[in-house]
């Protein structure tokens, strides 16, 4: 497959940074201010890549299960880390528990992909298990953060109608249901729409790698295919799971919402 | 011999509460006082004294930092929070209804499930309380969220009622109503104080000056509530 590649050397790398020069320009133009950010934004693509790249280098070759589950964990803390900045809502502590069930869900699902759907040998395979728990990650991740937004701001926006039901005798889980249903649906329908898109719309970029590496485009369908269900199947676990835990930490034991307005 | 008499006609008792909201002063200090049962109480004091707060104690939406309140005998804790909640029934100020017809705004507590046991209110009972505060005109299915602010205070005390509360917390219950439901809410909860013996507690600014029910008044001032004629 390597032998139809054609290679990228630091000639082909440097000529890429026009695109980025033609950005800054028009940020110059409009008086965006953007022009620092830009600058980052390259070097820290360059620097996180090229880091990754070795750092994948290693592990392959090492062919031990312990480096893969220790870059499978790293990546899920860093997730968990991500989600907590995204949300603005910060009077519930969530990271041990969304951390503690992540793992355990995404464990599961990203064994069932490369151990039994794909059929690696053994299951860890690194070169199977790293990238499909990133792919696995980075798009759940981004459900996770949507939902669990919408379920914290709408719990604090529609306080009153939590209490209303409480003070009629609900429980917290009746009285949350609405914000739980809106929140788990606002995560999963991004994963949804690209199912609905993929392929007239655009080139999944797993799909268009592996085109551009050499692979048969059929091959690559469906190893897309896999990772798009995947991904729904995980965004709706993920939402459930944490939707769920998170909406049991917005109430206390005596079911009080323990979300409160900000005190000016 | 004299204080077990009175403990049998207390409903609500607090004892040495402290209350204060994260971050902020403490609103209570070591409040004592009890609420007899059978009682219609208006509750006065100057806005952000804690009225409201006071009535969320109760029915257990707030913790205290410190002290015990006890309902009929035994601390609040020792009931499950769902089944305290509807025998002391807390309603808001802000009217509160769910996307729905007025029918299923009004049997909503019958749909949780700790309400389970609760048997659901007949239409003549619904009809007859609506009758009451003037909400005959209002449909069953009419949309909920397209009626008037008072009369979505009223649905609210109505779909309060049906679950037959033994204290009834309310939070300036008549602040949307024009004069003439204003006057029918009072009458219908005289009514009920008077006959069921239902136990009152009403935030009000407004003054009741009419002669059915002997009203208490309860006064929330600097960190204190205290009985005032």
């Amino acid at each position: 497959m390597t032998g139809n590649v054609i290679q990228i050397g630091p000639y082909q790398l440097i000529l890429a940074l026009v695109f980025i020069l033609v950005a800054g320009g028009a940020s110059l133009y409009h008086g965006l201010r953007l022009e620092k950010d830009l600058l980052v934004g390259t070097i820290r693509t360059f620097a996180q890549l090229f880091l990754l790249g070795y750092v994948l280098k290693f592990v392959f070759q090492l062919d031990s299960v312990w480096p893969v589950l220790a870059v499978f964990l790293f990546m899920i803390v860093f997730a968990v880390r991500i989600i907590r900045s995204r949300i603005k809502e910060k009077q519930v502590a969530f990271f041990w528990p969304m951390l503690i069930s992540m793992t355990i869900s995404y464990a599961v699902a990203a064994i069932m992909i490369t151990g039994v759907v794909i059929g690696a040998e053994p299951w860890w395979k690194p070169q199977y298990f790293i990238p499909l728990s990133g792919m696995l990650i980075g798009n759940s991740m981004n459900a996770v953060a949507i939902s669990l937004d919408r379920l914290l701001s709408d719990l604090k926006k529609r306080r009153q109608e939590v209490e209303m039901m409480l003070s009629l005798g609900a429980d917290y889980g009746e009285a949350a249901k609405d914000m739980v249903r809106n929140a788990m649906r606002a995560g999963m329908i991004p994963a949804i729409n690209s199912m609905m898109a993929v392929g007239v719309v655009f080139i999944p970029g797993m799909m268009t790698g592996q085109i551009l590496a050499g692979a048969d485009p059929l091959q690559a369908i469906r190893y897309q295919i896999v990772v798009m269900v995947m991904l729904v199947g995980s965004t709706a676990l993920l939402s459930f799971l944490g939707v769920h835990i998170v909406c049991r930490l917005c109430f206390s034991p005596a079911q009080q919402l323990l979300l409160r307005p900000k005190k000016k | 011999m004299a204080k077990l008499k009175m403990d049998k006609t207390n409903i609500i008792d607090f004892s040495g509460v402290t209350f204060g909201f994260p971050e902020q002063a403490t609103l209570f200090t070591n409040l004592s006082l009890s609420i007899q049962k059978g009682a219609f109480y208006l509750i006065k004091g100057p806005s952000g004294a804690g009225k409201t707060t006071f009535l969320r104690l109760i029915n257990r939406l707030e913790e205290p930092v410190s002290g015990i309140i006890r309902f009929k005998g035994k601390p609040l804790d020792a009931y499950p929070p769902p089944q305290l909640r509807h025998s002391l029934l807390l309603i808001q100020q802000t009217p509160t209804v769910v996307d729905g017809s007025v029918e299923e705004n009004l049997l909503l507590p019958f749909s949780f499930k700790n309400n389970s046991h609760l048997k659901r209110p007949r239409q003549e009972k619904i009809e007859r309380l609506l009758a009451e505060i003037h909400l005959q005109d209002v449909r069953m299915n009419d949309h909920a969220m397209t009626l008037s602010v008072g009369q979505i205070q009223r649905l609210c005390l109505v779909r309060g009622l049906l679950l037959s509360p033994e204290i009834l917390l309310l939070d300036e219950p008549t602040s949307a109503l024009d004069r003439e439901s204003a006057f029918a809410v009072t009458t219908l909860l005289e009514r009920l104080n008077v006959e069921s013996g239902l136990t009152v507690l009403a935030v009000t600014h407004k003054k009741q000056d009419r002669g059915n029910v002997t009203y208490r008044g309860l006064e929330v001032h600097h960190g204190h509530v205290e009985e005032c004629p």
